[in-house]
């Protein structure tokens, strides 16, 4: 009788030991204008998917410049108003690092990405005189934040698509402490938040695509309690009239289409809001500025530059974290 | 004060049978949950969802000619899937950016199409990666 007991005790133990390391649970939703992924593990799995999933939504309904009852759609409309403090203090975020990179990172870009409209039905090439005028438009002086209140020039207008899901990865690290996930990975279209490690030993494994060919990676990175986030123009473009390519990403500066010597840039970090800013400011800055730049900020961030020249140049805080791809025609460089 | 005279210390063939219950309930177990979990092992497969819904599973290292899927909606989209990889040829959407992706062949990655919300992913096991950005 003992041995049989020991024989059906011993399976429990086996059974119940693979249910706990196989208990996850995963969601897919197209929210902010992407497609969402959502992965925890643990006994808290679902409640912390779900939870996040809700916050999603309700970032999106606040923040979104196409949903016309949003903060955002409101202050565009009507030029001034009060917003929550939670999109003052996501303004202020905003301007702070429109400052910090002179411009390259700007909400308010909104009025030049709209003449354009490379990623609505109706893509067009606006003329240079239009975009002249626009470009008076563009710039932190025309958006004034005075606690919960907020001002805009005539005319004037703001995006936060270079920030909101960068902010929204932030909320979801919050969310998922606040439920105790302790292990999932979050991809919202180019942002990646890794939770804490995917099991005892291993980090999580995050692919860079490669820009010049659709089905293979550039490099991998190994992310634990980190933010990973990636621009480029590759994907989104149009072809005009005349065959010239226009990709998505707009130049402050200039009111075109950046047309540099990166087609990659990823911001790996510890705060979402801050990868998603300065990931599109890079790549609007190229590959000397950007370089420069993280010279200057290198305790703030890790980076990885994909160039149009077939190089992958990384900075020496990701050396045993990246990874090469096998059969890659990339050289790989360690910046610095 | 009373005591056990005598312990039996040497082992019999019912310990021995409980030895080969674990090891055999042991491995197989361990294949059960090897074989049976679909995205984290076996071959490469393509995963198509339209608003939500999966319309296909497609296992692409079992296909020996080319596959073409379509999607209707508001916009259409021909999806071609081949035993290494799968590609969007053609879309009514305004944007294309589904066709703009390529032809994607590790598990990982996908192409989306975001007016008609439709995704095609690949998984399996020999990818490695959790997660993919680009």
């Amino acid at each position: 009788m003992k041995r049989i007991f020991a024989i059906l005790l011993a399976a429990g133990m086996l059974f119940s030991l693979t249910a706990c390391g196989s208990s996850s649970y995963t969601a897919d939703i197209f929210a902010m204008d992407t497609v969402m992924k959502l992965t925890a593990n643990g006994a808290n799995a679902q409640a912390g998917v779900e939870a996040a999933v809700k916050e999603i939504n309700r970032l999106e309904s606040q923040l979104s410049n196409t949903i016309a009852s949003s903060e955002i759609s409101q202050l565009n409309a009507g030029g001034s108003g009060t917003v929550s403090e939670e999109t003052a203090q996501l303004l202020s975020a905003a301007l702070t690092y429109a400052q910090k990179t002179e411009g390259a990172f700007d909400m308010t870009i909104a009025p030049v990405v709209s003449a354009w409209g490379i990623t609505t039905d109706t893509p067009r090439v606006p003329s240079a005189d239009e975009i002249s005028a626009l470009l008076q438009l563009v710039g932190s002086q025309h958006i004034t934040v005075s606690g919960t209140s907020v001002t805009l020039d005539a005319g004037c207008a703001i995006d936060l698509g270079g920030i909101a899901k960068g902010y929204a990865s932030d909320r979801i690290a919050a969310v998922f402490a606040e439920n105790g996930v302790t292990s999932g990975v979050v991809s919202l279209g180019g942002n990646v938040y890794a939770c804490g490690m995917k099991d005892k030993k291993t980090g999580w494994r995050v692919a860079i695509q490669d820009p010049r060919d659709s089905a293979n990676y550039a490099a991998v990175v190994t992310l634990s309690n980190q933010f990973a986030v990636t621009s480029g123009g590759y994907q989104r473009y149009f072809t005009a009239e005349d065959g010239t390519v226009y990709q998505h990403i707009i130049d402050p500066a200039t009111g075109y289409p950046v047309k540099g010597d990166l087609t990659s840039v990823t911001i790996i970090g510890t705060n979402g809001t801050m990868c998603d800013a300065y990931s599109t400011a890079l790549y609007v800055m190229g590959k000397e500025k950007a370089i420069a730049y993280w010279a200057s900020h290198s305790d703030e961030f890790g980076l990885v530059l994909i160039t149009t020249d077939g190089q992958v140049l990384y900075t020496p805080d990701l050396e045993g974290n990246l990874e090469s791809v096998e059969g890659s025609s990339y050289a790989y460089q360690v910046i610095g | 004060m009373h005591t056990k005279s005598s312990v039996k210390l040497r082992p019999c063939w019912w310990d021995g049978l409980v030895v080969a219950a674990v090891l055999l309930l042991s491995g197989a177990v361990f294949f059960f949950f090897y074989l049976s979990n679909g995205s984290g092992s076996g071959d490469l497969t393509a995963v198509i969802t339209h608003r939500g819904e999966e319309i296909g599973r497609v296992d692409l290292t079992a296909l020996t000619s080319e596959e073409t899927i379509t999607v209707e909606g508001t916009y259409d989209l021909t999806i071609v899937l081949s035993s290494d990889g799968a590609q969007v040829i053609s879309a009514t959407c305004p944007t294309q950016d589904c066709v703009h992706t390529g032809k994607i062949s590790r598990a990982g990655q996908s192409i989306v199409c975001l007016p008609e919300q439709v995704v095609v992913q690949l998984v399996g096991a020999k990818n490695g990666v959790d997660a993919v950005i680009g």
